[in-house]
Order: C-alpha cells, then sequence, then structure tokens
C-alpha cells in the first residue's frame, strides 16, 4: 500500500471507529442489556475496511472506551465497563470483524454474500456476550439468552440488511476517491 | 461553548487546560473505574468535583444539557427499563408491568454512573487540543511492541475530531431536511434514510477532503513531535486522584 492510501485508510478507520462510537448512543434499552446501532457500525467497518484496518477500528474504539471516554453503549467507559456484565460483547467484536472481513472479502463482496458474513459476525458477538453475561452475573442460561440474545433477533436482522446496504454505498464512494 | 458543541475543544487557562494530558488521561482512567464502586456518597462527591470543575473551565451547564438532550432522553429510557426489568418490592402494578424500589434504586445509580462518564469525558475533550492526545497516546504506546505508536496517536486524535464533526453534519443534515419538510414524512424507516445517507456520505466526504489536505501539505508519521509541557501541578492532583480512587475502590 502506498502511503497516500496509507493515510486515507487510518483516517477512515478513525472515521469508523467514531462512527461506532456514535451508533452507541442510539440505543434502544431492553433489560441489561440496550439494544444498539454500534454492532452494525463494527461490521460495516469488517466490509469496508477489511481485516487489517477492521480490526484496528474496533481496537481504537476499545482503547478510547477502556480509557475512560464514554464511547460503549448508553454513553458508558472505562475498563471497568469492558469487564462488567456486557464486555463480552465488546471483546467479542474483535473476532467478529476478523471473521467477517475475510469471510467477505473470499466470498467476492456481493450483497448476499456480505449479509451472510454479517449474521456469522453477530453470531460470534453473541457467543461471546451471552455466556460471559451469564457467569459475570450469574444468572442461569435461560434468563442469559432471554435477556442477552432473543429480544434483538428481529433488530439485527434489519440492522444486518440495512449494514449491506449502507456498506455497499460506503465503499462505491470510497472506490470514486481511489481509496 | 462555540457552535454548541460539547465535543469540541475550546481553549482556555483553567486548571484542567493547563494540566498535562497524559495526567488527565490517568485520572479519567481511574475515575470511571471508581465509578463502577461508587455509592451514594461517591457519586454526591464525584458530581460536585466534576460540576466545580465544569464551571472552572467556563463550560456552562446549561449548554452541556442542550446538547445532550438526546442522550439525557436515552439515560430516560435507560431508566425506565432497569426499573421495569428489576426484582423486588413491588411499588405500582399496572397493566402486568411492576415498578420495583429496588428498580427504582438500580436505575438512579446506572444512569447517574453514565451521565457522571459523560460529563468526564466532555470536560476531557473540551479541555484538551486532540494533537496534545495524539503526542501522550504515543508516549503510552512506545513501550509496547507491535504497536504502531504514531499511526495510533493520529487515529486517536482523528477520533476526536471526527466526534464533534458528526455531531455538527447531522444537525446539518437534519435542518437541511426540515426545509425541505422532512419532518412531516411519517414513515420512520424513510426518515432515518434520508437522515443517515446523507450524514454517511458527508462523513466519507470529510475524510476524504482531510486526506488530501493531509497528503498535500506534506503528513509524515516521521516528524517533529509536539513537546508536552507539565504545569507543575500533576503531582498533587495524581496523588488526590489515586488517593480517592482507592477509598472507593476499596
Amino acid at each position: 500500500m502506498n502511503p497516500s492510501n496509507t493515510l486515507k485508510m487510518t483516517i477512515y478507520t478513525a472515521l469508523f471507529a467514531a462512527l461506532i462510537a456514535a451508533g452507541a448512543f442510539i440505543a434502544i434499552p431492553v433489560g441489561p442489556v440496550p439494544i444498539v446501532l454500534q454492532n452494525m457500525f463494527v461490521l460495516m467497518a469488517a466490509l469496508v475496511l477489511g481485516p487489517r484496518w477492521g480490526l484496528a477500528a474496533i481496537l481504537l474504539y476499545l482503547f478510547m472506551g477502556a480509557c475512560g471516554f464514554p464511547v460503549f453503549s448508553g454513553g458508558s467507559g472505562g475498563l471497568g465497563w469492558l469487564f462488567g456484565p456486557t464486555g463480552g460483547y465488546l471483546l467479542g467484536y474483535i473476532p467478529a470483524v476478523a471473521v467477517t472481513a475475510t469471510l467477505a472479502k473470499s466470498l467476492g463482496h456481493r450483497p448476499l454474500t456480505d449479509a451472510l458474513a454479517m449474521a456469522v459476525g453477530s453470531l460470534l458477538v453473541y457467543g461471546a456476550g451471552v455466556p460471559w453475561l451469564k457467569f459475570a452475573t450469574g444468572m442461569p442460561w435461560d434468563k442469559a439468552l432471554a435477556l442477552g440474545l432473543l429480544p434483538f433477533i428481529i433488530g439485527d436482522l434489519i440492522k444486518i440488511a440495512a449494514g449491506t446496504w449502507a456498506a455497499g454505498m460506503m465503499r462505491r464512494i470510497m472506490d470514486k476517491t481511489g481509496a | 461553548m462555540d457552535n454548541g458543541n460539547a465535543f469540541a475543544h475550546h481553549a482556555g487557562s483553567s486548571l484542567l487546560h493547563e494540566l498535562d494530558v497524559r495526567c488527565k488521561l490517568i485520572c479519567i482512567s481511574l475515575m470511571s473505574l471508581s465509578l463502577l464502586k461508587a455509592t451514594i456518597p461517591a457519586l454526591s462527591g464525584i458530581s460536585l468535583l466534576l460540576f466545580m470543575l465544569m464551571i472552572h473551565s467556563g463550560i456552562h451547564p446549561w449548554e452541556v444539557v442542550k446538547n445532550l438532550k438526546y442522550f439525557l432522553v436515552l439515560l430516560v429510557l435507560i431508566f425506565i427499563s432497569r426499573t421495569m426489568t428489576t426484582g423486588g418490592e413491588a411499588m405500582v402494578t399496572f397493566m402486568e408491568i411492576t415498578i420495583t424500589k429496588e428498580g427504582i434504586f438500580a436505575g438512579t445509580m446506572v444512569v447517574w454512573r453514565f451521565f457522571l462518564v459523560m460529563i468526564s469525558g466532555i470536560l476531557f475533550t473540551v479541555t484538551t487540543r486532540p494533537s496534545h492526545v495524539k503526542v501522550a497516546v504515543q508516549w503510552f504506546l512506545a513501550p509496547i511492541p507491535f504497536i504502531p505508536e504514531k499511526r495510533a496517536g493520529v487515529m486517536v486524535s482523528l477520533f476526536l475530531r471526527f466526534l464533534p464533526l458528526m455531531v455538527q453534519k447531522s444537525r446539518q443534515v437534519a435542518m437541511a431536511q426540515k426545509s425541505r419538510c422532512g419532518h412531516l414524512e411519517k414513515n420512520p424507516v424513510k426518515r432515518v434514510k434520508h437522515l443517515a445517507l446523507p450524514l454517511l456520505k458527508n462523513m466519507v466526504q470529510s475524510a476524504d477532503g482531510l486526506a488530501l489536505g493531509m497528503t498535500c501539505r506534506g503528513y509524515t508519521e516521521d516528524r517533529t513531535e509536539l513537546a508536552l509541557e507539565p504545569s507543575g501541578r500533576e503531582i498533587p492532583v495524581m496523588i488526590f486522584s489515586v488517593f480517592m480512587s482507592a477509598l472507593i475502590l476499596i
């Protein structure tokens, strides 16, 4: 990658980290885990930026949150929140971005394959988040699933559809500008 | 606050403006950690301290409230959700929804903590130049191997620049939509689409403009860095922060 492209990708990475942070404020609270647009932007970062820069965007976002900036869902922030009951969802973003980006890239960035990659990414987020929620709060599996997974399924399907479309649009704009 | 933006830096000469950014970063991290364990007296103390710092830094509390109106709505929703989902002694029961005493307490505590995290974040961004944050991040990351600390520093400073820009652009797009009677649109999906699409386009164009500007000015990662100058008040501030955090956490 030439230096100009590296600079451009650095800027896009920061932009996506900021979008993920902004998405955390657009939240619909249901029980202890609110429905947020944050995970849509996380998976969009994977689709638009690819594995390397997508991971950089999520690590930047988590770093800012760990430092205490109010960027986690509902305006929380700090190391304590990163390792609190919803910390599994946040740390689950790391494998989710890596897998979504790699899968979407290898399948050739078509709307359907992008949506499939996002669905796999969402499953990874819940795969890390729900067990973490169960062990952090000591609640039984059925309650952890009822509070940490089931209320979000329909919302996630809408987010996958919207995210696939928005990621495609952003890629087209970026292609025009030569990123 | 110029442009009514609570997330942008504002020049000043208060204690927070002059404090070394590395010290501020450590203090904000310690505070966010302490907030998790903070009880009502500790939260009251932190609230009073942040309010005094806000006044001292020239930030008007009313301006902050105005800027955070959407965030405050979110906090109200979080409070309502907590009061209804936390089990305990029932206070009011209406259409199979029970509001409990424990729920009201849990909701108040969560909302109070979230609000204080937000205020501390605003105090940091308002009193700190993004270029100083960049240098501080580089300083913290330099000892860690395999991390390009200079690039990470640039990303952090850009992240802090993009947040207020996003708020500003979303307001512009919302006003443009309103001037075209977009607020009369009843379909929520269309309303979100008409707001999100131009906003995302705007943000990508801003990012491109920034990249072009930086390239034209011959930006490289190996340039002379800004020197951070401690004000001399860092040690007492750090001792106070560590002591207060230890008191709350233990």
